[in-house]
């Protein structure tokens, strides 16, 4: 078994959900690096190495959906979880280019679920 | 002066307000009302199979794998669905309230691998296929009974709400028949005990007599602009022969539709300078789960209604159910053939 912890790459413009979700994956065994805007996290892939990326949509200058095609333009190869408060961007084809999208709740159960499924798959 | 039609079979009312208006010609886009694409991805696009989910239908060679390159229509189910497929269900109530768990299928057709190829632009043959596509899709999913109506549309362009310019049509298969095609539906068979036919049947007479509202005619389908037309430039398209459901047309009539279609979105453009729109396609409910299939059957002709996003649906007509529609259908239908 591979014990190097796998690197998660959060994408969230409230910082105080960036500090929920890095103790909580941290707690799940994940490396979480988070990014406040689409610029910095575009940033840090380019400079990094990141096993999963999670990214809220509507964000202050670019939003979800551009980072999203952006990352398509540098790597496929890493899975992207979209988390956001609405529904409504599902009906936008562009979320095809991710592999998830878990609408943001109270538990983190159904985003944990994800993230290791995606991981292990 | 204005005047007030009323549509045949639903019954809505519109106001053809004419003054208010503008020649067809205001309504010509340049490509400078275009929005920019804003992608530089694309999951529809060939090479990119693999991040939808697999197919459940592509016409591609023999050979190829599903969900590899090769493929010239692909269809696959929505990656992120409002509605998931499932088994039969009751209605369900709380108090005076009804509901329903989300079932349903919705699916998309990729008409093509090429991002930048629009329909209009394809051959025959190939709208065609995608035509024929569309009519296996829409028979396998009525196998299941659970599936009351089956709707296929197309949006194109963001004003439309197309998400993506990508060309594709969307087909979505729900528990319960919509709203708008019950009217329908039952406009056309109280219309139909009243006149002893198929009141479409009788409107396609009319409007071969008088001639000003159609604009394209082959042997086996008419596209005309209706009498109580809601919008600019709307336009229907009839099978000239009676016939309820889509999946009742065989391959040569594939081929005549596809034709027409071509003709008439080439006029659009032509006339109108590639405008957004709407397609959708209106047919009876799934005869397997239908109370009298029979009688709608008789009732009942479909058809597919187009409409080019040229102004915008506000107050008065969310409020009123009326539309205001400033182009008479006769003039609309003389400038898509005339192409002024």
């Amino acid at each position: 078994m591979n014990d190097k912890k796998k690197k998660i790459l959060l994408v969230e413009d409230e910082k105080a959900l960036c500090l929920l979700y890095e103790e909580e994956l941290s707690r799940e065994g994940y490396e979480v690096t988070s990014a406040f805007d689409a610029e910095s996290a575009l940033e840090l892939l380019v400079n990094g190495s990141f096993d999963l990326i999670i990214t809220d949509i509507r964000m202050p200058g670019k939003d979800g959906i551009e980072l999203i095609t952006n990352i398509m333009g540098l790597r496929r190869d890493i899975p992207i979880i979209i988390n956001s408060a609405y529904q409504s961007y599902k009906e936008d084809f562009m979320t095809w280019a991710a592999d998830a999208y878990v609408v943001k709740s109270s538990s983190l159960e159904e985003l944990k679920n994800k993230i290791k499924e995606l991981l292990e798959s | 002066m204005s005047e007030l039609r009323k549509d045949l079979v639903t019954g809505r009312w519109v106001i053809i307000a004419t003054e208010r208006s503008k020649r067809p010609d205001d309504f010509r886009r340049n490509n400078l009302d275009r929005p920019a694409e804003r992608i530089g991805f694309c999951p529809f696009c060939e090479g990119n199979e693999r991040k939808t989910p697999p197919e459940v239908y592509a016409l591609r060679p023999k050979k190829t794998p599903p969900d590899t390159p090769g493929w010239r229509v692909r269809v696959v189910p929505n990656k992120f669905p409002a509605l998931n497929p499932g088994k039969p269900v009751q209605k369900l109530t709380q108090g005076v309230h009804q509901w329903l768990p989300g079932l349903g299928v919705h699916e998309v057709v990729i008409e093509n691998p090429d991002h930048k190829l629009e329909l209009s632009e394809l051959p025959v043959e190939h709208i065609s296929d995608i035509l024929g596509v569309i009519n296996s899709r829409i028979e396998a999913i009525e196998t299941e009974v659970q599936y009351r109506y089956v709707q296929v549309f197309k949006n194109k362009g963001r004003e439309a709400g197309a998400s993506l310019s990508h060309p594709h049509t969307q087909i979505v298969a729900t528990p319960i028949v919509p709203k708008r095609a019950k009217e329908e539906i039952y406009g056309a068979l109280q219309k139909f005990r009243q006149l002893k036919e198929c009141v479409f049947c009788r409107k396609i007479r009319q409007e071969e007599e008088e001639g000003k509202r159609i604009v394209l005619k082959n042997e086996k389908f008419i596209a005309g602009t209706p009498f109580a037309s809601r919008f600019p430039f709307e336009v229907v398209i009839y099978p000239i022969t009676h016939s309820d459901h889509f999946t009742d047309l065989s391959g040569k009539d594939l081929i005549s539709l596809a034709s027409i279609l071509k003709e008439l979105l080439g006029k659009l453009k032509a006339t109108l300078g590639d405008p957004p729109f709407n397609l959708m396609l209106h047919q009876s409910p799934n005869p397997a789960a239908s109370r009298d299939p029979q009688e709608t059957a008789a009732a009942y002709h479909w058809h597919i209604e187009l409409f080019p996003i040229l102004t915008k649906v506000a107050g008065f007509e969310w409020g009123t159910g009326f539309y205001i529609n400033p182009v008479s259908p006769e003039t609309a239908a003389e400038s898509l053939r005339t192409g002024f």
